[in-house]
Protein backbone atom coordinates (compact mmCIF):
# COMPACT_ATOMS: atom_id res chain seq x y z
CA UNK A 1 0.00 0.00 0.00
CA UNK A 2 1.11 3.53 -0.76
CA UNK A 3 0.95 5.98 2.13
CA UNK A 4 0.94 9.76 2.25
CA UNK A 5 0.57 12.02 5.23
CA UNK A 6 -1.29 15.34 5.49
CA UNK A 7 -1.43 17.89 8.33
CA UNK A 8 -4.81 17.84 10.08
CA UNK A 9 -5.91 21.31 9.01
CA UNK A 10 -8.45 22.46 6.41
CA UNK A 11 -5.58 23.94 4.38
CA UNK A 12 -4.68 20.35 3.48
CA UNK A 13 -7.95 19.69 1.65
CA UNK A 14 -6.78 21.21 -1.63
CA UNK A 15 -3.61 19.08 -1.74
CA UNK A 16 -5.60 16.06 -0.61
CA UNK A 17 -8.04 16.38 -3.52
CA UNK A 18 -5.16 16.83 -5.91
CA UNK A 19 -3.55 13.64 -4.60
CA UNK A 20 -6.84 11.71 -4.93
CA UNK A 21 -7.01 13.03 -8.51
CA UNK A 22 -3.53 11.62 -9.18
CA UNK A 23 -4.44 8.22 -7.72
CA UNK A 24 -7.66 8.16 -9.78
CA UNK A 25 -5.73 8.97 -12.92
CA UNK A 26 -3.23 6.18 -12.23
CA UNK A 27 -6.15 3.80 -11.64
CA UNK A 28 -7.76 4.89 -14.89
CA UNK A 29 -10.97 6.20 -13.35
CA UNK A 30 -13.20 8.36 -15.54
CA UNK A 31 -14.03 11.99 -14.75
CA UNK A 32 -17.25 11.39 -12.84
CA UNK A 33 -16.02 8.64 -10.48
CA UNK A 34 -12.86 10.68 -9.93
CA UNK A 35 -14.94 13.67 -8.87
CA UNK A 36 -17.16 11.53 -6.65
CA UNK A 37 -14.14 9.98 -4.91
CA UNK A 38 -12.57 13.42 -4.38
CA UNK A 39 -15.85 14.64 -2.92
CA UNK A 40 -16.22 11.60 -0.63
CA UNK A 41 -12.64 11.81 0.67
CA UNK A 42 -12.93 15.59 1.12
CA UNK A 43 -16.12 15.18 3.17
CA UNK A 44 -14.68 12.57 5.53
CA UNK A 45 -11.33 14.36 5.84
CA UNK A 46 -13.21 17.58 6.70
CA UNK A 47 -14.99 15.77 9.54
CA UNK A 48 -11.71 14.32 10.81
CA UNK A 49 -10.02 17.74 10.74
CA UNK A 50 -12.86 19.84 12.20
CA UNK A 51 -14.39 17.46 14.71
CA UNK A 52 -11.70 14.82 15.29
CA UNK A 53 -8.72 17.13 15.61
CA UNK A 54 -9.56 20.84 15.82
CA UNK A 55 -12.56 20.71 18.19
CA UNK A 56 -10.67 18.83 20.94
CA UNK A 57 -7.42 20.72 20.13
CA UNK A 58 -5.41 17.83 18.71
CA UNK A 59 -2.57 18.73 16.35
CA UNK A 60 -1.88 15.68 14.25
CA UNK A 61 -1.56 14.38 10.73
CA UNK A 62 -3.87 11.99 8.97
CA UNK A 63 -2.77 9.35 6.51
CA UNK A 64 -4.01 8.36 3.10
CA UNK A 65 -3.32 4.72 2.30
CA UNK A 66 -4.07 3.54 -1.19
CA UNK A 67 -3.89 0.51 -3.40
CA UNK A 68 -4.63 0.12 -7.08
CA UNK A 69 -5.46 -3.30 -8.47
CA UNK A 70 -7.05 -4.44 -11.71
CA UNK A 71 -10.44 -4.40 -10.02
CA UNK A 72 -10.43 -1.35 -7.79
CA UNK A 73 -8.87 1.74 -6.34
CA UNK A 74 -8.93 1.47 -2.56
CA UNK A 75 -8.31 4.57 -0.44
CA UNK A 76 -8.17 4.50 3.36
CA UNK A 77 -8.12 7.59 5.55
CA UNK A 78 -6.48 6.88 8.90
CA UNK A 79 -6.56 9.24 11.86
CA UNK A 80 -5.81 9.12 15.58
CA UNK A 81 -8.82 11.15 16.77
CA UNK A 82 -11.41 9.71 19.14
CA UNK A 83 -13.42 6.86 17.61
CA UNK A 84 -16.05 8.25 15.26
CA UNK A 85 -18.17 6.09 13.00
CA UNK A 86 -19.66 8.27 10.25
CA UNK A 87 -22.13 5.48 9.45
CA UNK A 88 -23.59 5.66 12.95
CA UNK A 89 -25.02 9.08 12.23
CA UNK A 90 -28.54 9.26 10.90
CA UNK A 91 -28.50 10.16 7.23
CA UNK A 92 -31.03 12.47 5.63
CA UNK A 93 -33.89 10.33 4.35
CA UNK A 94 -35.85 10.73 1.12
CA UNK A 95 -38.29 13.10 2.81
CA UNK A 96 -35.51 15.28 4.26
CA UNK A 97 -34.09 15.71 0.76
CA UNK A 98 -37.38 17.13 -0.50
CA UNK A 99 -37.46 19.86 2.14
CA UNK A 100 -37.04 23.44 1.00
CA UNK A 101 -33.90 25.35 1.99
CA UNK A 102 -35.80 27.19 4.73
CA UNK A 103 -36.76 23.93 6.38
CA UNK A 104 -33.42 22.18 6.08
CA UNK A 105 -31.13 21.06 8.82
CA UNK A 106 -27.53 21.50 7.77
CA UNK A 107 -26.10 18.18 8.98
CA UNK A 108 -25.58 14.84 7.33
CA UNK A 109 -25.27 15.98 3.70
CA UNK A 110 -21.53 15.30 3.57
CA UNK A 111 -21.82 11.71 4.68
CA UNK A 112 -24.82 11.23 2.41
CA UNK A 113 -22.70 12.41 -0.57
CA UNK A 114 -19.82 10.18 0.53
CA UNK A 115 -21.89 7.01 0.65
CA UNK A 116 -23.69 7.86 -2.58
CA UNK A 117 -20.54 8.69 -4.48
CA UNK A 118 -18.39 5.61 -3.97
CA UNK A 119 -18.91 1.92 -4.76
CA UNK A 120 -18.17 0.87 -1.18
CA UNK A 121 -17.64 2.79 2.02
CA UNK A 122 -16.78 1.21 5.34
CA UNK A 123 -15.47 2.22 8.74
CA UNK A 124 -13.52 0.45 11.44
CA UNK A 125 -11.64 1.44 14.58
CA UNK A 126 -8.51 -0.61 15.07
CA UNK A 127 -5.20 -0.15 16.91
CA UNK A 128 -6.18 3.29 18.14
CA UNK A 129 -7.06 4.55 14.69
CA UNK A 130 -10.20 5.42 12.77
CA UNK A 131 -10.06 3.83 9.33
CA UNK A 132 -12.48 5.14 6.68
CA UNK A 133 -12.27 2.99 3.58
CA UNK A 134 -13.42 4.00 0.08
CA UNK A 135 -13.56 1.59 -2.84
CA UNK A 136 -14.00 2.59 -6.47
CA UNK A 137 -14.43 -0.32 -8.85
CA UNK A 138 -12.49 -0.20 -12.05
CA UNK A 139 -14.56 -1.24 -15.02
CA UNK A 140 -12.83 -2.68 -18.03
CA UNK A 141 -13.05 -0.36 -21.00
CA UNK B 1 -7.18 25.43 -7.34
CA UNK B 2 -7.46 28.52 -5.16
CA UNK B 3 -10.96 29.77 -4.52
CA UNK B 4 -11.92 33.27 -5.59
CA UNK B 5 -15.15 35.17 -5.31
CA UNK B 6 -16.24 38.46 -6.86
CA UNK B 7 -19.35 40.27 -5.81
CA UNK B 8 -21.60 42.87 -7.35
CA UNK B 9 -24.69 44.26 -5.68
CA UNK B 10 -27.11 46.23 -7.79
CA UNK B 11 -30.86 46.81 -7.73
CA UNK B 12 -31.56 44.24 -4.99
CA UNK B 13 -29.62 41.60 -6.89
CA UNK B 14 -26.42 40.22 -5.39
CA UNK B 15 -24.22 38.53 -7.96
CA UNK B 16 -21.29 36.39 -6.87
CA UNK B 17 -18.91 34.86 -9.35
CA UNK B 18 -17.19 31.79 -7.90
CA UNK B 19 -13.92 30.39 -9.23
CA UNK B 20 -11.88 27.36 -8.24
CA UNK B 21 -12.93 24.87 -5.58
CA UNK B 22 -15.47 25.37 -2.81
CA UNK B 23 -14.57 23.24 0.23
CA UNK B 24 -14.89 23.76 3.96
CA UNK B 25 -11.98 26.22 3.96
CA UNK B 26 -13.23 28.38 1.09
CA UNK B 27 -16.87 28.08 2.21
CA UNK B 28 -15.92 30.39 5.09
CA UNK B 29 -15.00 33.09 2.59
CA UNK B 30 -18.27 32.53 0.71
CA UNK B 31 -20.27 32.66 3.94
CA UNK B 32 -18.58 35.91 4.97
CA UNK B 33 -19.69 37.45 1.67
CA UNK B 34 -23.27 36.28 2.32
CA UNK B 35 -23.16 37.74 5.83
CA UNK B 36 -22.20 41.11 4.35
CA UNK B 37 -25.43 41.25 2.33
CA UNK B 38 -27.69 39.65 4.94
CA UNK B 39 -29.06 42.97 6.16
CA UNK B 40 -29.54 44.50 2.75
CA UNK B 41 -32.79 44.41 0.78
CA UNK B 42 -31.69 41.64 -1.59
CA UNK B 43 -34.37 39.67 -3.44
CA UNK B 44 -32.17 37.65 -5.80
CA UNK B 45 -28.88 35.90 -5.21
CA UNK B 46 -27.12 35.06 -8.47
CA UNK B 47 -24.23 32.61 -8.26
CA UNK B 48 -22.15 32.33 -11.40
CA UNK B 49 -20.57 28.86 -11.13
CA UNK B 50 -19.21 28.42 -14.63
CA UNK B 51 -15.61 28.43 -13.31
CA UNK B 52 -16.33 26.53 -10.12
CA UNK B 53 -14.77 23.07 -10.43
CA UNK B 54 -15.68 21.51 -7.10
CA UNK B 55 -18.29 21.98 -4.39
CA UNK B 56 -18.52 19.96 -1.19
CA UNK B 57 -21.37 19.89 1.31
CA UNK B 58 -19.75 22.94 2.93
CA UNK B 59 -20.84 24.88 -0.17
CA UNK B 60 -24.35 23.43 0.04
CA UNK B 61 -24.55 24.54 3.64
CA UNK B 62 -23.79 28.13 2.59
CA UNK B 63 -26.71 27.93 0.11
CA UNK B 64 -28.99 26.75 2.91
CA UNK B 65 -27.57 29.41 5.22
CA UNK B 66 -28.22 32.13 2.61
CA UNK B 67 -31.88 31.33 2.35
CA UNK B 68 -32.28 31.03 6.10
CA UNK B 69 -30.34 34.24 6.80
CA UNK B 70 -31.68 36.49 4.03
CA UNK B 71 -35.21 35.16 4.10
CA UNK B 72 -37.65 32.80 2.38
CA UNK B 73 -38.43 35.29 -0.39
CA UNK B 74 -34.86 35.19 -1.66
CA UNK B 75 -34.58 33.65 -5.13
CA UNK B 76 -31.32 31.82 -5.79
CA UNK B 77 -30.12 31.51 -9.38
CA UNK B 78 -27.16 29.30 -10.25
CA UNK B 79 -25.65 30.27 -13.57
CA UNK B 80 -23.99 27.64 -15.75
CA UNK B 81 -22.89 25.15 -13.07
CA UNK B 82 -20.65 22.29 -14.20
CA UNK B 83 -22.34 18.92 -14.68
CA UNK B 84 -20.80 17.29 -11.59
CA UNK B 85 -21.96 20.15 -9.39
CA UNK B 86 -25.48 19.80 -10.83
CA UNK B 87 -25.22 16.13 -9.83
CA UNK B 88 -24.53 17.12 -6.23
CA UNK B 89 -27.44 19.58 -6.20
CA UNK B 90 -29.73 16.91 -7.67
CA UNK B 91 -28.66 14.10 -5.31
CA UNK B 92 -29.28 16.29 -2.29
CA UNK B 93 -32.59 17.64 -3.61
CA UNK B 94 -31.37 21.23 -3.57
CA UNK B 95 -32.09 21.71 -7.26
CA UNK B 96 -35.75 22.20 -6.28
CA UNK B 97 -34.85 25.22 -4.17
CA UNK B 98 -32.64 27.00 -6.67
CA UNK B 99 -33.09 27.91 -10.31
CA UNK B 100 -30.37 26.68 -12.66
CA UNK B 101 -30.01 29.03 -15.63
CA UNK B 102 -27.70 29.62 -18.59
CA UNK B 103 -27.58 33.34 -18.00
CA UNK B 104 -28.92 36.04 -15.70
CA UNK B 105 -31.11 38.02 -16.22
CA UNK B 106 -32.94 34.90 -17.41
Amino acid sequence: MESKSFPGTVDSLDALREYIGELSQRAGLAKKPTYNLKLAVDEIATNIILYGYQAPGIEADFQVLSEISDQALVVILEDIAAPFDPLAKELPNAQDLTLSLEERGIGGLGIFLTINGVDEFSYEYANGKNRNKFVMKITAT
Amino acid sequence: MAFQIESLIQDQVATFTLHGELDSLSARVFQTEIEKIANQPIDSLVLDMEDLNFMSSAGLRVLIYSKQKIGPKLSIYIVRPQELIVDTLTKTGLQHSVTIVDQYPV
